[in-house]
């Protein structure tokens, strides 16, 4: 999903939902403060976590 | 759309339900918990939103599995007083029928007690304000919603969802359903809400086309109640579906058949055998790209 050309941005959240041991979610890698924050997040702080999730795709091998 | 301080919003998926925290002015309180698979993380966005300050309360807006998942564990983890609604309370008290609920859906929830109940009518001060308390039978005959009048800002649950709202799911149990959710949306349609926090979806502010659709589809629902019956059994494959993320399609048809509300809205709704209505509760959400058959697996997906 090209989530970064969406408004409102979309929740990468995809109900795995557990904290992995290197502080970043299972299931949408974003670390606590990202999930906690995203409800009130502007759509710049959203685009940025994204970005930021794609990094952590890529460092960690994500398909 | 701005939250005034004190005020958290956690958007969950659609397994577990979207919670909110009021860290304060006052004793800190959530509102609704998710799901139990995800209580881990619930409790762990708790604990980081409070930073070091005790959950003191947990509000439960109506008694499904996916709402108060999390309250075993966090009041397991802080000691927290848990409000129900009145009318369920008897029923947490005893667990039992409340169990069966769960596992009319094919859904688990570990037991919690409650030590407060709310009910229509009732004011809560959360993060120093006021809030009601109305009801908001519909998807649930006992369900609650709360609104602050001072800040225009409504806690929906699954009375109202940007996009519709929860199964109605009183009518398929031969109770009525369709006409207190119409009174549901009718009274919300009465408030001033400039920013709604569903159960679940994300946060909206476009309140009376979202109360437009969501009378849109609930004429589409009560003109042929079948639609939300099939509705229902979408919904509830989709919720297992989360819950595994996978499973082998060969799996589909036992597991429909385990389900005791499945089997209900199949001889009252369906003319389909078991197997018939597993192959087409799954065509459906293959469909609608909620999953995809993968091999012998039928995977979650979202579009």
């Amino acid at each position: 999903m090209n989530a970064l050309n969406q408004t409102p941005v979309p929740s990468p959240c995809i109900s795995i939902c557990e904290m992995g041991p290197d502080g970043l979610c299972k299931g949408c890698l974003r670390t606590i403060e990202e999930i906690s924050q995203w409800g009130r997040a502007d759509d710049d702080y959203k685009r940025a976590v994204w970005q930021d999730i794609r990094l952590r795709e890529q460092q960690i091998g994500f398909p | 759309m701005t939250l005034p301080s004190g005020m958290h919003v956690f958007e969950r998926g659609w397994l577990s339900s979207n919670n909110v925290l009021f860290t304060g002015p006052g004793p800190a309180t959530l509102v609704d918990s998710g799901y139990v698979i995800h209580a881990a993380q619930t409790v762990a966005l708790v604990e980081h939103a409070l930073g070091g300050q005790p959950l003191e309360r947990i509000v439960t807006t109506h008694l499904h599995s996916d709402h108060c998942g999390g309250n075993a564990a966090l009041q397991a983890r802080f000691g927290c007083r848990v409000a129900v609604p009145a009318a369920d309370a008897a029923n947490v008290r005893d667990w039992h029928a409340t169990a069966m609920n769960f596992h009319l859906t094919g859904q688990q929830c570990p037991r919690f007690t409650a030590q407060d109940t709310i009910a229509p009518g009732d004011e809560l001060l959360l993060a120093g304000q006021v809030w009601q308390v109305l009801g908001a039978s519909g998807h649930d005959a006992h369900a609650l919603v709360l609104y602050c009048p001072t800040e225009r800002i409504l806690i929906s649950a699954d009375a109202l969802w940007r996009n519709g709202f929860g199964v109605i799911f009183p009518e398929l149990e031969g109770d009525s359903g369709f006409i207190e959710e119409r009174a549901t949306l009718e009274l919300i349609d009465t408030l001033e809400v400039d920013l709604v926090i569903p159960g679940h979806g994300p946060m909206f502010t476009d309140v009376k086309d979202a109360i437009k659709r969501a009378f849109n589809r609930l004429n589409f629902l009560q003109a042929s109640p079948v639609r939300n019956a099939e509705n229902a059994v979408r919904v509830m494959l989709k919720f297992l579906l989360l819950e595994r993320q996978q499973m082998l399609l060969a799996d589909v048809p036992a597991l429909v058949a385990s389900i005791p509300l499945m089997e209900t809205i199949r001889t009252r709704y369906l003319d389909k055998s078991n197997d018939e209505l597993a192959e087409w509760a799954v065509q459906g959400l293959v469909r609608a790209g909620a999953a995809k058959r993968d091999g012998v697996m039928l995977r979650n997906y979202d579009l």
